[in-house]
């Protein structure tokens, strides 16, 4: 029983970092039916750029440690999603009226050139976090330990999909992101900018990304340059289990997912955790083509 | 029109098959590999192409025609011309079984399922499933002889290449002119119309992801066969990532734009050796550029809403 409540503490930790990814690619598969691949290896910079601030704030010793953590998440968040930026203006904005097929490659595209990018700086091996960014802290409630790390995790992802929620819901902003994933043209007619809902989406998706690439740091300390990949393509699988460009659908597909790997990896077998994932993905398609709450969209006629 | 175009197949044609009087052992590998990839390029174009259905797990087929040569032969002690028939049935039935189901998924869904089976494969073929692939390392040591001839030598291997790709050249000359070719380009077109003229869509997908495997199957054995070898990284999801890549990039249904993106993306790395640790960055660049430069692909295939065969007279 110890066992399956602390695999379930694990799934819950893998599932807010599957969640907070998911919900990057959510946003602009909603708004402009686009995969944007590149958002995985964004995730795995923000990892690398954030150890880069984390050793320079150190090394400068004029902050406590509290403050040099809350500056290494923004400073991240900030160069995360500049880089988002700036992959939305050159490798998707060109191909906006063109065919569908052009942007996934030119999206494969750059995601490659992130990828490699990060490999060729920072080299091809395994890349340590240490471990004394948050307090080595840990409490055992009725027989499963939680260290402070993942506690940290499970209520920083909380208040990020719960502020989500609100921005998208009750704000203006919100309002106009939502009507530009119904329809583009309509929008444009009432008056929103659309590039402008572009790159608001591609912001938040990049500052989600980068405290989930954070987390991958902090929880596992390992990073490699193709960490993107790994959790880019479950994080993607998260949303599309949940129905993808519905919020609410990815972050109960990031648990789901999480919980599901955690499990199988706990009782079945780790090598084959990635394989169980596409076999439920697939199963899942074929019963729900759109996702589970994702909405049971009209074929044209 | 079609003057240029048989000038510039009948110069490719004589360059391919004199190509090995240059006699240099390497290019020689390299030519090779290039007639191999094209196969499997043209036979992913059958579905992504022609088809219209998003596939991003082809290699996934052309490891299944490699890994099945490099059992049969290396645990079951088989000559491999008796792969040579299952290496087109076997990938071909599976192309079926797995397809079926999920074809009628929309575009990106199918894209994410077909990665999955791809990824799926390549486990199975890293935790040894059934004590057969060898695990990681894959299976070494095939031994390739045929009536008593050993295939070793570079030249064997590339003359068979080589003949694999004319042959899927013809092939797919034929599928083009064919009832199943017009069917998939209507299908393509508008699917709900070519359901209503009584073209059953999901038949003729279904097909066309058989026909596809079968060739890439095909290539799979050619492959392993010249590296006497097979191991899972050549058959993983970037590759098949790779591939889907070279269709676009050279232009849908286009086979000069095929050629061009194979050698772009196998052969013109081999030239620029010294870029080694650079050269998916600059892959990714070029995928990106190209894509803006030319949406449509390098060589998009020309013609309109009908073949034009169905115009001329």
């Amino acid at each position: 029983m110890d066992i399956f409540l602390q695999q379930v503490v694990n799934g819950l930790i893998i599932g807010s970092i599957y969640a907070l990814v998911a919900l990057g690619y959510t946003m602009v598969y909603g708004v402009m039916k686009l995969i944007n691949f590149a958002h995985g290896d964004l995730v795995a910079l923000s990892a690398y750029i954030g150890l880069m601030f984390y050793t320079q704030l150190i090394g400068m010793g004029v902050m406590p440690q509290s403050m040099v953590v809350i500056m290494v998440f923004v400073l991240t968040a900030l160069v995360a999603a500049a880089v988002a930026l700036l992959v939305e203006r050159v490798a998707y904005r060109p191909l906006r009226t063109a065919p569908r097929l052009s942007a996934v490659v030119s999206a494969l595209g750059a995601s490659m050139m992130i990828q490699n990018g990060i490999m060729l700086i920072w080299g091809p091996n395994i890349t340590i976090f240490p471990s004394d960014i948050l307090p080595a802290a840990s409490w055992t409630v009725y027989g499963i330990s939680i260290t402070f790390v993942q506690a940290a995790m499970i209520i920083i992802t909380l208040v990020l999909m719960v502020s989500l929620t609100l921005f998208i819901n009750y704000t203006k902003m919100g309002t106009a992101i939502r009507a530009s994933a119904i329809n583009q043209d309509v929008a444009k007619l009432m008056g929103i900018n659309v590039n402008m809902i572009i790159m608001i989406i591609f912001v938040v998706g990049a500052v989600l990304g980068s405290v989930g690439g954070l987390f991958i740091g902090m929880y596992y300390r390992g990073i490699s340059f193709n960490l993107g990949w790994i959790y880019g393509l479950n994080a993607f699988i998260a949303a599309i289990l949940g129905g993808i460009g519905n919020i609410p659908g990815s972050m109960v597909g990031g648990y789901m997912l999480g919980l599901f790997t955690a499990l199988i990896a706990g009782y079945v077998s780790s090598s084959w955790a990635e394989a169980f994932t596409f076999i439920l993905l697939i199963l899942i398609l074929i019963v729900r083509p759109t996702g589970i709450l994702g909405e049971r969209v009209a074929e044209k006629v | 029109m079609k003057n240029k175009a048989f000038i510039g197949y009948a110069v490719l044609f004589a360059f391919l098959a004199l190509f090995p009087v240059v006699n240099d052992p390497r290019w020689l590998t390299v030519v090779t590999t290039f007639c191999i990839y094209s196969v499997v390029a043209l036979s992913l174009d059958i579905v992504l192409g022609r088809a219209g259905m998003f596939d991003m797990g082809h290699a996934l087929f052309f490891g299944m025609g490699a890994y099945i040569t490099a059992v049969l032969n290396v645990h079951f002690g088989l000559n491999i011309l008796w792969a040579l028939p299952l290496v087109v049935i076997i990938p071909a039935l599976f192309a079926i079984i797995l397809s079926t189901p999920i074809v009628h998924l929309r575009g990106d869904y199918l894209l994410v399922a077909t990665i999955g089976m791809n990824i799926v494969f390549e486990q199975a073929l890293k935790n040894d499933l059934f004590g057969l692939t060898g695990g990681p390392n894959g299976i070494f040591g095939l031994d390739a002889t045929v009536f008593g001839f050993y295939l070793d030598d570079g030249l064997t291997i590339y003359y068979i290449a080589f003949f694999l790709l004319l042959f899927t050249l013809l092939m797919i000359r034929n599928l083009e002119k064919s009832k199943v070719g017009r069917a998939l380009h209507y299908i393509q077109e508008d699917p709900i119309a070519a359901e209503s003229l009584g073209i059953s869509t999901r038949f003729y997908r279904v097909f066309s992801f058989a026909l596809g495997a079968a060739l890439a199957g095909l290539a799979g054995f050619v492959f392993s066969i010249q590296y006497a070898a097979v191991s899972p990284e050549a058959f993983n999801f970037m590759t098949s990532v790779i591939f889907f890549a070279i269709v676009l990039v050279g232009g849908k249904a286009s086979i000069p734009g095929i050629l061009a993106g194979t050698f772009i993306m196998f052969v013109l790395p081999e030239i620029f050796r010294e870029f080694a640790t650079a050269r998916y960055f600059v892959f990714g660049l070029a995928m990106v550029v190209s894509m803006i430069l030319r949406p449509e692909g390098m060589f998009p295939a020309k013609y309109g809403k009908l073949p034009k065969y169905v115009t001329e007279d």
